[in-house]
């Protein structure tokens, strides 16, 4: 309950304080974001993979993203889990430390998107935690609430797949947290025109 | 390493030109790509946008190409998935031809020009596929089915705007052709054919027609020598000839030209070659009848021989204006074609005088000043011009000048016949004070400008829109040196002009209503000249002069210009220049409504919406008018 108090005058990591002065000016940068974890409770689960992009002036920026997959050797060996698919895959390989401050640093003060943002920011924020950092204080915006905003649907919540086949995204085969985290840029701008938002 | 953009490369290698490309080529293009989301109808880039950065690759969905002609748009292309479109800025530096819409949601991916261009450089297969893609923007430029009517180019405003009425439009044609019987010398009918400048003659029998010569009769026959000169008519004439009946239909006779691949009808009274000639339709005919199109008026404007002909020409060009009006074709472009075609009246005006009077004792250059040395002549106004010819040694001075005298009168009366009324205030070449040497000119071009106001009242700022018509470029640069060098730091006459400038009424009253007529034969009407044209004119004048600006005397060309010369006041330009056309379309209506100037305007004519738009473009007047005070220094009062 008092946790925070433990807190104040505790001294952040060199990267996180840059971070939050970056929030000094605000951004007209967006971050779509898409992770991929072990599972979903933010304590006990990882993240075992991100994928985003910016998107600026209403179009995605593909040179401007950050992918990455997290190297969990230890959470995969407690789990009893096979490793075959980081070693495998092309992508870049980092820590979570090392993933989560570059993560952090790629964001600076955009605003977020994503699919059930909430949950990513969690799993996030739990990471942060072990680094010794605040949480994110980025704003995010959720684009099945966007979507849900648009029709008035109050009573339902929509996969992504679901989402994709309303504005009429083709799914690719491939399936990754890059892959997602396009789809979802895609599904964002639609909305955003939709919506009207600047 | 990026998963997305290694997915666009697979993407792109599909589709030409991409597939001459290497897989990293085009991962290290895909890197810098944006990718666009497009919301159904909704505009990528219109016509006369500024260049965007990048051109596009259609990614998912489809996206219309299409141009503004006739009033409504016309679809050049659709592009679906992996075609490439918006290549103008690899090409060309102005701005966009037409307007990219997206039929569908659809996705493109836009490619910056400098990721891109290396790969062009450096292949030629790549740049080859662009330039055949930016003539046709078909995806496949061997494809020739869509080729057709394709191509993108400047003036593909007067291409295909003929409709079904054609099929019921009739023909006008030479209702006097040339005749001969069957035993004329071919020498002298050929000579006959040249003195008229008619390119057949029919051959007849009691005036029933039983052949025709034509220039490929004269080619093919005795050109190469398979008959002499000397030979009767009857040896190399074309027969039978092909008859029709009167009132043809323009695609009818057509048909029939196609049909016995010839190039002449002849038409008789019944249609048969068994009646009397009435006359002959040549393929001109049928070009002319297609199109009052500006190229041919200009064609035959060089043909024509008398004032009576080039009359009949101005007319059509009256209705040319009238359709492109009509049309919605940007009045900027009217400007020109009015223009070129105006100037290619007085230059025919001019040499069918010198074809009358002899060779000049002298070089010279006749000059158009006010709105046709603007461009800016619409409908038909009061002629305004000057003559400057070479010095000539001093005893030689008084023939010379009687001579240019001389043109000048005959060019005049020829002009007025057409149409042009003579200039009330005498600003012509006729006029023994604007018909001089070129030292005169610049004497009197330094004395306007060092001494306004004294003793002479007759500076009229008209002479400050000049455009060579006829004649020696040199004069015309010499006089523009002795303006421009005049002008350098000329305060007394800029404030002479800022006045002259400022002085004209206000169009609008303190209550934002119009300032009408008040009394007169126009009582109760806007003078939309005086009130609200000649201030942006003048304005634009002033600012050309004072900022050094050369070779433009179009006013909206010069608004264009000053805001780019000046760029801290661009915005007070540019709606000058915007306002300068609305302006002058209320005219050229109005004008084109009542056969006059268009210098007076029915408000109760006006719909409502009309009546604002017009006070709307009224404006921008007040914000030059404070920038003339401004700038140079001027008081109301000074």
């Amino acid at each position: 309950m008092l946790d925070w108090l433990k807190n104040i005058n505790k001294e952040y990591p060199e990267f996180w304080k840059t971070y939050l002065s970056k929030f000094e000016k605000k951004s007209t940068r967006f971050v779509v974001l898409s992770t991929e974890t072990s599972g979903l409770n933010p304590v006990k689960d990882v993240i075992l993979s991100i994928g985003s992009f910016a998107v600026i002036d209403n179009s995605i920026v593909i040179g401007d993203s950050f992918e990455a997959v997290l190297l969990q050797y230890k959470f995969l060996h407690d789990n009893g889990l096979s490793n075959e698919f980081l070693v495998e895959s092309k992508i870049k390989k980092l820590g979570e430390a090392e993933a989560i401050k570059l993560l952090i640093e790629y964001l600076g003060n955009s605003t977020l998107v994503g699919h059930h943002i909430d949950f990513d920011v969690e799993m996030i924020n739990a990471a942060l935690e072990r680094l010794d950092c605040g949480r994110l204080k980025n704003e995010a915006l959720d684009v099945d609430i966007m979507h849900r905003k648009l029709h008035d649907i109050n009573d339902k919540q929509f996969s992504l797949d679901e989402l994709c086949t309303v504005y009429n995204i083709s799914k690719s085969d491939r399936n990754s947290s890059a892959e997602d985290a396009y789809k979802t840029s895609l599904l964002f701008l639609k909305l955003k025109s939709k919506l009207g938002i600047k | 390493m990026n998963t997305i953009a290694e997915h666009i490369a697979d993407f792109l290698k599909e589709y030409p030109p991409f597939n001459h490309l290497t897989f990293e080529e085009l991962s290290q293009i895909a890197m810098s790509i944006r990718v666009v989301n497009l919301e159904k109808h909704k505009n990528l880039f219109q016509i006369n946008d500024v260049l965007h950065d990048s051109f596009y690759v259609v990614a998912s969905g489809t996206i219309n190409l299409s141009v503004i002609s006739d009033a409504e748009e016309t679809l050049l292309n659709k592009c679906h998935e992996g075609d490439i479109f918006g290549l103008r800025p690899f090409f060309a530096k102005n701005n966009y031809m037409m307007t990219a819409k997206a039929r569908e949601e659809s996705i493109v991916y836009a490619i910056p020009i400098a990721t891109f261009r290396p790969f062009v450089v450096n292949n030629s297969e790549v740049l080859n596929f662009l330039l055949e893609s930016f003539a046709t923007n078909t995806r496949n430029p061997k494809d020739k089915e869509n080729l057709r009517g394709k191509l993108i180019s400047d003036n593909v405003f007067y291409s295909d705007q003929q409709s079904e009425m054609q099929y019921f439009q009739s023909l006008s044609y030479n209702t006097s052709p040339l005749k001969a019987t069957i035993t004329a010398v071919v020498q002298d009918i050929a000579q006959q054919m040249t003195e008229t400048l008619k390119n057949n003659i029919i051959i007849c029998d009691n005036n029933f027609p039983i052949g025709i010569v034509t220039d490929t009769d004269m080619r093919s026959k005795i050109a190469t020598g398979r008959f002499p000169v000397t030979v009767s008519v009857g040896k190399i004439m074309s027969s039978p000839v092909i008859t029709v009946v009167e009132n043809v239909s323009l695609a009818e006779a057509q048909l029939l030209m196609l049909k016995h691949n010839v190039t002449h009808l002849c038409v008789t009274h019944d249609g048969t070659d068994k009646s009397d000639v009435k006359g002959v339709i040549s393929e001109h005919d049928l070009i002319v009848a297609q199109a009052n199109n500006p190229g041919v008026l200009i064609k035959e404007i060089k043909r024509s021989q008398n004032p009576k002909e080039l009359k009949q020409i101005r007319e059509r060009l009256t209705d040319l204006i009238q359709t492109s009006i009509s049309k919605n074709i940007p009045l900027s472009h009217v400007f020109n074609i009015a223009s070129e075609i105006n100037l290619a009246i007085i230059k025919r005006s001019v040499e069918l005088s010198i074809l009358d009077l002899g060779s000049p004792p002298a070089r010279f250059a006749w000059l158009s000043i006010g709105s046709q040395g603007r461009k800016e002549q619409l409908l038909l106004t009061d002629q305004d011009s000057i003559l400057i010819f070479e010095d000539v040694s001093a005893d030689k001075y008084r023939e010379v000048k009687d001579y240019f005298l001389k043109l000048g009168k005959r060019t005049t009366a020829t002009l007025e016949k057409i149409g042009y009324e003579l200039c009330p205030n005498g600003h012509m070449g006729s006029n023994m004070l604007w018909c001089k040497s070129l030292t005169d000119w610049s004497k009197q071009y330094d004395s306007w400008m060092n001494t306004p106001g004294e003793n002479s009242n007759d500076l009229s700022s008209i002479f400050f829109d000049y455009e060579i018509i006829f004649g020696e470029q040199k004069i015309e640069d010499a006089i523009g040196n002795v303006v421009f060098k005049n002008a350098k730091n000329n305060t007394l006459f800029f404030d002479f002009l800022g006045n002259d400038a400022l002085r004209k009424n206000s169009p609008l009253s303190f209550f934002k209503k119009f300032n009408v007529e008040e009394e007169g034969p126009n009582k109760d009407k806007f003078d939309i000249k005086t009130r609200a044209l000649m201030p942006l004119i003048d304005g634009a004048r002033l600012f050309t002069l004072s900022f050094d600006i050369r070779g433009i005397n179009n006013t909206f060309q010069r608004f264009k210009q000053l805001a780019i010369a000046d760029p801290k006041h661009a915005e007070i330009y540019l709606n000058s220049a915007e306002a300068f056309l609305t302006l002058s379309k209320f005219r050229a209506l109005e004008g084109l409504k009542n056969d006059n100037s268009g210098q007076f305007i029915n408000l109760e004519e006006l719909s409502k919406i009309d009546r604002e738009k017009l006070k709307n473009a009224l404006a921008p007047m007040r914000e030059l008018e404070e920038l003339v005070k401004n700038k140079f220094q001027l008081t109301q009062f000074s």
